[in-house]
């Protein structure tokens, strides 16, 4: 009897983004990487039935209606810069390229609609496959993929694990099997380890004084998954209304960012004198492989919530939640992306 | 130093070319500017004058 190992999944996804949601990227535009997680992106097929109607002699169901499809996933992964680069392009939404061939910068901010920007997050498409061809085991092509948010967690320890991402995603719900995509060569990743960080978080060079202990930061899009439906919206199988609805689009929803971190305490440390006194400042967060491949978090205005005094390994350690802050000039966040890989989320 | 096209928000006013760093962008890109194309009047011109 034959059976098949999950680690021959491969995965590809949109390193450009689509011209709408329902246009799949070209092969071209997609890029092959490796995963931690187990997790598959399996679709899912919502139904109903018609037990609840009259006129059938009795409460059972006699027949299904196939309603809507559910598509998305998390990449948990190493930290790298192309995965860095393509988070914080999609995830934000806003992005200006600059540099050059080697060394493509991406600017990243989030939209902002009441200036004009867009109310819809830039879409890719997401490829799954095991054995693609006559054997199959699993081969499917999601378009239509928007990030619902990210999170990097950094640690104490030499090992990747102490740099990582994951990216959570949705989808409109279509898709197509067999995807009839050709998965490229695997990407080669530069990572983003935890010993290149630096650290500044209102006022305090937390590396200089070698006292950060690990640091969380994330993002989330908080997608407006239910108006995705709207009536037109269409349907798996174009103008096919027996093959359940897809979404039309996937708008962001009351956004929002996160940053924590534990550092060791001391006489000096000055984490409850900035909580007390509720004051602000930026928090830049910086990691990078070389010159060329880095990611430059900034908060532009962060507070401290909460300052909480414990131990970690028996070294006394604060650990404190930041409340990102909206900043009338810089906005909320900018990410500064830099890797070798072109025209990613153009 | 490396240079961008910018497009005002809502098509109101003219691109301007800036220098692509943090400290220019972020403040037009949470403004509502957004990257562009060159404007076509950017491109170099060869006039010939006959003589």
């Amino acid at each position: 009897m034959s059976t098949t190992r999950l680690q021959e999944v491969q995965i590809c996804f949109g390193f450009g983004k689509q011209t709408d949601i329902a246009t799949a990227n070209l092969v071209a535009a997609m890029w092959r990487l490796k995963k931690l997680n187990a997790q598959l992106a399996n679709p899912k097929l919502n139904t109903e039935n018609d037990a609840e109607e009259y006129g059938k002699g009795h409460e059972f169901a006699t027949t299904t209606f196939k309603t809507s499809w559910d598509t998305g996933g998390t990449l948990e992964k190493y930290l790298s810069a192309e995965m860095a680069s393509w988070a914080m392009c999609f995830g934000l939404g806003k992005v200006v390229k600059s540099g050059s061939a080697g060394n493509w910068i991406y600017t990243c901010t989030p939209l902002i609609p009441a200036n004009g920007d867009a109310t819809e997050l830039p879409y890719f498409s997401f490829v799954e496959q095991i054995r693609p061809g006559a054997g199959s085991v699993i081969d499917r092509l999601m378009p239509g993929c928007a990030v619902e948010g990210w999170t990097i967690s950094i640690g104490s320890g030499p090992g990747r694990a102490n740099s990582k991402i994951n990216v959570e995603f949705h989808g409109s719900g279509k898709l197509t099997e067999p995807s009839a995509i050709t998965v490229p060569a695997a990407t080669v990743e530069k990572l983003l380890p935890s010993a290149s960080l630096t650290l500044t978080i209102n006022g305090v060079d937390y590396v200089t004084s070698k006292n950060i202990v690990s640091l969380e930061t994330s993002w989330k899009n908080n997608i407006r998954m239910d108006a995705g439906f709207y009536p037109g919206s269409n349907f798996q199988t174009p103008g096919d209304a027996t093959t359940g609805a897809i979404r039309g689009r996937l708008e962001f929803g009351n956004r929002a960012g996160a940053l924590k971190f534990v550092a060791r305490f001391d006489h000096n440390s000055t984490e409850l004198t900035l909580l007390k006194a509720q004051t602000t400042g930026t928090a830049v967060i910086h990691l990078q492989f070389d010159a060329n491949n880095s990611l430059d978090i900034t908060w532009q205005k962060v507070a401290f919530a909460t300052a909480e005094v414990g131990e970690t390994d028996q070294i006394v350690t604060v650990a404190v939640e930041a409340t990102p802050i909206y900043d009338t000039t810089n906005g909320i966040i900018t990410a500064v992306a830099k890797c070798n890989v072109d025209a990613i989320c153009q | 130093m490396d240079k961008v096209w910018m497009a005002p928000p809502f098509g109101a006013g003219e691109p301007k070319e800036v220098d692509a760093t943090p400290a220019v962008l972020t403040p037009l890109m949470v403004a509502g500017w957004s990257q562009c194309e060159p404007p076509a009047n950017t491109q170099e011109v060869t006039t010939h004058v006959d003589d």
